[in-house]
């Protein structure tokens, strides 16, 4: 894929702001001394000759790029050496729970699920002062404040937006313009169109996530946690609505439009149809901006992100991952620095310009980040987040079940595109295991 | 002074199979969801894996599989080694090519046949279109899935059954088989009244050993089918991964049913030793 010369200014700070003004009010910005945080000379005595493991994973080799080179500049300033471990998504939990229970625990971690976390997370209220907090937007610190102290227990490193890539030299192929607003059903259509014309395996690909799944949820105004941590599926239009949007996708897999061989076959496991899509096999790929540095790298054709489809609502659904120290380090000030260094704005905005990752910082959504190049695609993630109801942040409420939840409705998926239970079956049992979640939740 | 000499061995041995082993078996009794915390709850993880509603699909695919796996391994590589062994062109090549997957990773395997099993674009189903077989999903039908893991399964350990059964097959006498030819003993005569009976150790062997490892497969059946479709692959080693790895983690959980494997197992070995020593001594 050509590397296109745009250097426009994205104005993030509206659509952001917007964004975050769904989820709690902004407080006013200021910048905080942490904002460029540099190590005294105490620290640099102190740390010269230590070494820290950092737990990451990467969903594109432009992420393990400029995670070398900032690693190899904070070894420059501090002295120390940073031992990078690099583990697939697919067992990033597992792995760093099993290392966590041999007394094997990284300093520092790249992840999606900090809620699993919370009793090893270091504080770094304490480590980087109360008002560290303040220089993220607010709505990205629900996931790693302490459930009883509030305290920041991790940082927020990138925001997320999930939403549908196009092969635009399929669609141009197949006469169907590209899409600038769409109802699912339009998505289908259009989908079905170019797999005709073109001749592809399948029409449409979604990751396999409950994530990925709970745009689709949103656009029909169905969501399964709200932000009082209340079971809001068992609502009988919610339960309707989720039904719809069920039946309407896992028909999609029933009726081979969709991979069913990714979906059934890969078991318990997250699987990723970016293969299917790189090797043109299909027009519509969903997923999420995590997903374009690497096709920017790999995509032989051109291709473009369009906005999710609006059925009852518009918007996506947001995510993001998170930087956390554990107080099992050895060292805790540095590993506290290395999540503060990493989350600086510099670094920051490099990552993000680099692997195409939307910012988490205040001063940086001020600014605006400018990306070399898919300046479209990034504006229509926006405009996606902008456009996120603020229902959708409901779930993160309940930092330690989001996981669990996502999963459950995955492989409850699964079971109905196999045909062994019907979508309104697979909404009764999703809606009976949050409930369990949530009982058990409240007993701790 | 020999126990000096085996204490090296001793040492390694203990810290990393005697150590661990006794440690999970203490887990067992445990309860803990992340590895640090213990708490005792007696037989409870016993009581809850016996009335776990999934595993007796889990007990039954690991019956299919493991009775499926034995049988099919041992016919398989009886017939090989014995094909193999009356070879006298290309011998050492028909013996690489018999050993070669089992020098692959089982990680390696498990992709590979993920991607030749593809229902609409691996190449098994596209040669079984051409002529007109229709496209079998292989790992979207819970009985083809169970299937094609069985075969990959037998795939990747035949050759290392054959090679031992090949060492037996070249243990034998030849003169007894010279003698027996003399006699006018056809070749499957000679096969079914000699060789096979001296092979009986060796062949005893083969099943223990593919008994074991039909119990312990996980590995290239986890990166195959993960399990799927539907659980229908998911055997009791995946199981135990994910009762102690996934979330929620339950440690205890995992180590029970790790210390029920290794009591069928050991039951299941000493059957076969047993029912082998019993057969040599009539």
């Amino acid at each position: 894929m050509k590397m296109h010369k745009l250097r426009s200014k994205i104005a993030l700070a509206s659509s952001v702001a917007v964004a975050a003004g769904l989820l709690l009010a902004l407080p006013s910005a200021q910048a905080a001394d942490t904002s460029t945080l540099q190590p005294t000379a105490k620290q640099l005595a102190a740390w010269k000759g230590k070494t820290i493991t950092y737990y990451f994973y990467n969903d594109s080799q432009a992420e393990l790029d400029v995670t070398k080179a900032q690693l190899a500049a904070f070894e420059k300033l501090t002295g120390a050496t940073v031992k990078l471990d690099v583990i697939p998504y697919t067992s990033l939990d597992t792995t760093l729970q099993a290392r966590l229970a041999a007394g094997n625990a990284p300093d520092v971690a790249r992840l999606n699920n900090p809620g699993l976390y919370q009793n090893v997370a270091l504080d770094l209220d304490v480590a980087l002062g109360k008002n560290y907090k303040t220089e993220f937007v607010k709505g990205t610190t629900n996931q790693v404040l302490d459930p009883s102290t509030k305290h920041l227990i991790g940082v927020p490193y990138d925001l997320s937006m999930n939403g549908p890539i196009i092969n635009v030299d399929q669609f141009k192929k197949a006469g169907i313009a590209i899409p600038t607003k769409w109802t699912w059903n339009e998505l289908i259509a259009d989908a079905k169109a170019v797999q005709k014309a073109n001749g592809t395996e399948y029409a449409f690909a979604i990751d396999k996530s409950g994530h990925r799944v709970s745009t689709m949820f949103s656009n029909f105004h169905a969501y399964m946690v709200d932000a009082n941590q209340k079971n809001v599926l068992s609502d009988p239009l919610n339960k309707r609505r989720a039904t719809n949007a069920l039946t309407i996708l896992t028909n999609l897999y029933k009726q081979d439009y969709a991979p069913r061989d990714l979906w059934v076959g890969s078991g318990n496991k997250y699987a990723s149809p970016s293969a299917v899509f790189l090797a043109g096999q299909v027009p519509v790929f969903f997923s999420g901006n995590f997903a374009l540095a690497n096709l920017v790298a790999n995509a032989k054709f051109n291709f473009q992100v369009v906005p999710n489809a609006c059925e009852t609502l518009c918007g996506g659904w947001p995510g993001g991952k998170f930087l956390m120290a554990f107080n099992t380090s050895k060292t805790p000030d540095l590993a506290a620095y290395l999540v503060n260094y990493l989350a600086q704005p510099a670094q920051m905005k490099t990552m993000d310009q680099q692997a195409f990752w939307l910012p988490t910082r205040k001063d940086l959504v001020a600014q605006g980040i400018t990306y070399p190049s898919r300046v479209t695609d990034m504006n229509i993630y926006l405009a996606d987040i902008a456009a996120t109801p603020a229902a959708a942040y409901g779930i993160q409420s309940v930092p330690t079940l989001t996981g669990l939840i996502y999963n459950n409705l995955r492989d409850l998926m699964t079971s109905v595109m196999a045909g062994k239970i019907s979508a309104g079956d697979a909404i009764d049992q999703q809606i009976t295991f949050i409930d369990t979640q949530l009982a058990t939740l409240s007993k701790k | 002074m020999p126990y000096v000499f085996i204490l090296p061995n001793m040492a390694i041995f203990g810290t990393f199979i005697i150590y661990p082993a006794l440690r999970g078996f203490w887990i067992s009794f445990q309860e803990s969801s992340d590895g640090r915390n213990f708490k005792y709850v007696g037989t409870a993880n016993f009581k809850a894996i016996l009335t776990d509603p999934t595993i007796a699909s889990v007990a039954r695919n690991t019956a299919t599989y493991v009775i499926s796996y034995v049988i099919i391994s041992t016919v398989l590589a009886l017939t090989l080694s014995i094909i193999v062994n009356q070879q006298t062109f290309l011998k050492g090549m028909y013996r690489a090519i018999l050993f070669l997957p089992v020098m692959l990773s089982p990680v390696v395997v498990g992709l590979i046949w993920n991607q030749v099993l593809d229902r609409k674009v691996g190449p098994l189903n596209q040669l079984l279109q051409a002529l007109g077989g229709g496209s079998p999903g292989w790992l979207v039908e819970p009985k083809l899935g169970m299937i094609a893991v069985i075969f990959v399964g037998v795939w990747v350990h035949i050759g290392f059954y054959s090679i031992i059964l090949l060492a037996g097959l070249q243990g034998i006498d030849k003169s007894v088989l010279e003698a027996a030819a003399m006699d006018g003993a056809t070749r499957w005569q000679s096969t079914r009244l000699i060789i096979l009976p001296l092979l009986k150790p060796t062949t005893l062997i083969i099943v223990i050993l593919s008994t074991i490892h039909g119990f312990q497969s996980f590995d290239f059946i986890y990166t195959l089918t993960g399990g799927g479709p539907l659980g229908a692959t998911t055997l009791i080693v995946q199981y135990i991964y994910d009762r102690a790895f996934q979330t929620p983690i339950q440690y205890g959980l995992g180590s029970a049913a790790g210390v029920i494997l290794f009591l069928i197992i050991f039951a299941f070995t000493a059957l076969n030793f047993l029912v082998g020593r019993k057969k040599e001594a009539v």
